[in-house]
């Protein structure tokens, strides 16, 4: 913390607003959205909205941006207590910064809310999107990513990654950023100046000070300046995230426009 | 209204195959505007599968679906614009007022109409802001009713609109079906209650496994095949005189009176009347009124008079040659 101040100074509190939402949206994302589509086909109430004037695609959308606008709404509120005691405690923020990490969060926030909803699609039973959703994205892609990058890694490349002196991999980095937290990580850290990596930004700042060795991956620690390989720029973070949001969405689409719904 | 509008509903050679059956075989529909057509079958028969057909929630195997002149699968907007459906199976938003619930139908297909007075003509209007999910079977079923009214459907598709229903529920629907086909619409319904269809419907169709094995009116049905109602009536009086009185009474067609067993009976069941009892199978429930009339003029008084219809499964024994091996009576 302290060292995140003496970076950041008044612009901690968004850092706070990236730290509870880093792992906070996906868990309210898959609880209040994994019901979304399957559990109104299995009790029957889908096929209301089904008879009304709408295309699938519609109906489709429509649950995705209401569920959304839905789970926004109260963590927007949230944020905004975070923003008045965050000002009162240090100070006015850089306001660019702020609306910058806003925006993105709302995209991770779109993002999770796509991924849940299409599982809740795809799956038969109300059961199986919970299951899905909390094994994939709550449990292997935010909880054990990290670990699991290194162990993906070395079973990929043969190379073992020893987290406290990581090698100038590309891939290694570029994995570790590609799962949804990692790749909001990376945009956020971005644009509050707080290094190019996929972990919170308290931990980054924490990393690359000189002389400190922990185990979080940055690219500042790990490459020299002019080696440092296009892919792993941030920007390409929002890029990982777009994907995110729509390869799911575009698959549940078309297995939702196709077959029966009855 | 163009030529290709001439049928409210068309299906031809509609088929939907599941993995192990057939639950729609070969359908061809034709549903003139301003009919009201009852989809009559028994349980399993593919009545709501033909439905869903219908509505484009499930999709055909093979065969066209045309509704208005539109396919419901390319057109789906226009044509659900044009329709109401009373779903099977359904179920409501349970945290949401029956008021929610017709908003969100009239504010989607852009209706002029108003919850209060909708809800009014299914008998709900004082449950209007009570929530859906402290409704019973009734309430859902009359509600649900209510959202396929909105935006005066030029096609209304009823899923067994009259089950679940109390008797005053039954007058209620079938009010509210009359009034929609006086404004004009198109009314297709399924029910396998014989006895709903009959009070109803222009048309009948008779669905079994997948397949219509008969349709027209009730007149043409009932004559192709003998389709009777059976009237009990127990006498205060001699059965067997009541009996020869009424057997060659028009709209009769067959007359038994326990006459072979009374012998056999004991006290209890003399006491109880069973022996008094007067079985005639007539042609419909308009002859009632003939043969009570009649037998009252020799003299019996009749005392209380049951009336059964024909059971769906004799609709089937007489119009498909695969009729189940046993007719249950008691249905």
């Amino acid at each position: 913390m302290y060292i995140a101040w003496e970076q950041l100074n008044s612009d901690m509190t968004i850092g706070f607003i990236q730290y509870s939402s880093e792992l906070l949206f996906p868990l309210a994302a898959v609880i209040l959205g994994y019901r979304a589509i399957v559990a109104e086909q299995v009790s029957g109430s889908l096929k209301f909205i089904l008879s009304l004037p709408l295309t699938r695609g519609e109906i489709l959308l429509g649950k995705f941006v209401g569920r959304t606008i839905g789970i926004a709404i109260p963590c927007f509120l949230a944020f905004g207590i975070i923003t008045v005691i965050g000002i009162l405690q240090y100070g006015l923020f850089s306001p660019l910064r702020y609306l910058g990490v806003l925006v993105i969060t709302l995209l991770y926030l779109a993002v999770l809310v796509s991924v849940v909803t299409s599982i809740s699609t795809l799956v038969n039973r109300t059961a199986t999107a919970a299951a899905t959703l909390f094994i994939g994205l709550i449990l292997i892609f935010e909880i054990a990513w990290e670990e699991l990058v290194t162990v993906f890694y070395y079973l990929m490349t043969g190379i073992q990654v020893n987290r406290l002196d990581p090698p100038p991999e590309g891939g290694l980095f570029l994995l570790e950023r590609l799962s949804p937290s990692g790749a909001y990580n990376t945009i956020t850290n971005w644009i509050l100046d707080a290094g190019n990596s996929a972990s919170i930004h308290s931990q980054v700042l924490t990393e690359i000070q000189p002389g400190s060795t922990t185990n979080i991956l940055a690219v500042e620690t790990a490459f020299s300046p002019e080696s440092v390989p296009l892919y792993l720029h941030e920007s390409v973070g929002i890029l990982i995230l777009g994907l995110w949001g729509l390869v799911p969405l575009t698959i549940a689409y078309y297995s939702f426009n196709k077959g029966d719904l009855e | 209204m163009s030529q290709e509008e001439y049928h409210a509903i068309k299906t031809e050679g509609l088929t939907k195959q599941y993995s192990s059956e057939t639950a729609v075989d070969d359908l061809s529909l034709s549903i003139t505007p301003g009919e009201i057509y009852g989809f009559l079958g028994p349980n399993g028969a593919g009545k709501s599968t033909t439905i869903n057909l219908l509505m484009d929630f499930t999709r055909p195997t093979s065969g066209t679906i045309n509704i208005l002149g539109e396919d419901p699968r390319n057109d789906v907007v226009s044509v659900h614009q044009r329709v109401g459906v009373l779903p099977d199976d359904f179920s409501l938003y349970e945290s949401r007022t029956g008021r929610e619930h017709l908003r969100l139908f009239i504010d989607t297909k852009g209706a002029n109409d108003e919850p209060e007075d909708l809800l009014e003509r299914v008998g709900l209007e004082d449950s209007i802001d009570d929530k859906a999910g402290d409704y019973s079977r009734g309430m859902s079923q009359r509600l649900a009713l209510a959202m396929a009214l909105v935006g005066e459907p030029d096609v209304l598709i009823l899923d067994e609109p009259f089950s679940g229903l109390d008797p005053h529920g039954v007058r209620k629907v079938r009010k509210v079906v009359h009034e929609e086909n006086d404004r004009g619409a198109t009314v297709f319904f399924s029910s396998h209650v014989l006895g709903q269809v009959k009070l109803v419907c222009d048309q009948i169709g008779i669905l079994n496994e997948g397949c219509l094995v008969a349709e027209g009116t009730l007149e043409e049905l009932q004559a192709s095949a003998s389709i009777n109602t059976e009237l009990k009536l127990t006498v205060d009086g001699d059965p067997k005189r009541a009996a020869q009185a009424i057997d060659t009474l028009e709209g009769v067609i067959d007359v038994s009176a326990p006459e072979d067993q009374i012998d056999e009976q004991t006290e209890s069941e003399r006491q109880n009347h069973v022996n008094k009892t007067v079985t005639a199978q007539i042609i419909s429930d308009e002859y009632r009124r003939d043969v009570i009339d009649t037998i009252e003029e020799v003299g019996i008084s009749v005392e209380d008079t049951r009336i059964k219809d024909p059971s769906i499964e004799s609709i089937f024994v007489a119009h498909t040659s695969e009729a189940p091996a046993e007719v249950n009576s008691n249905d």
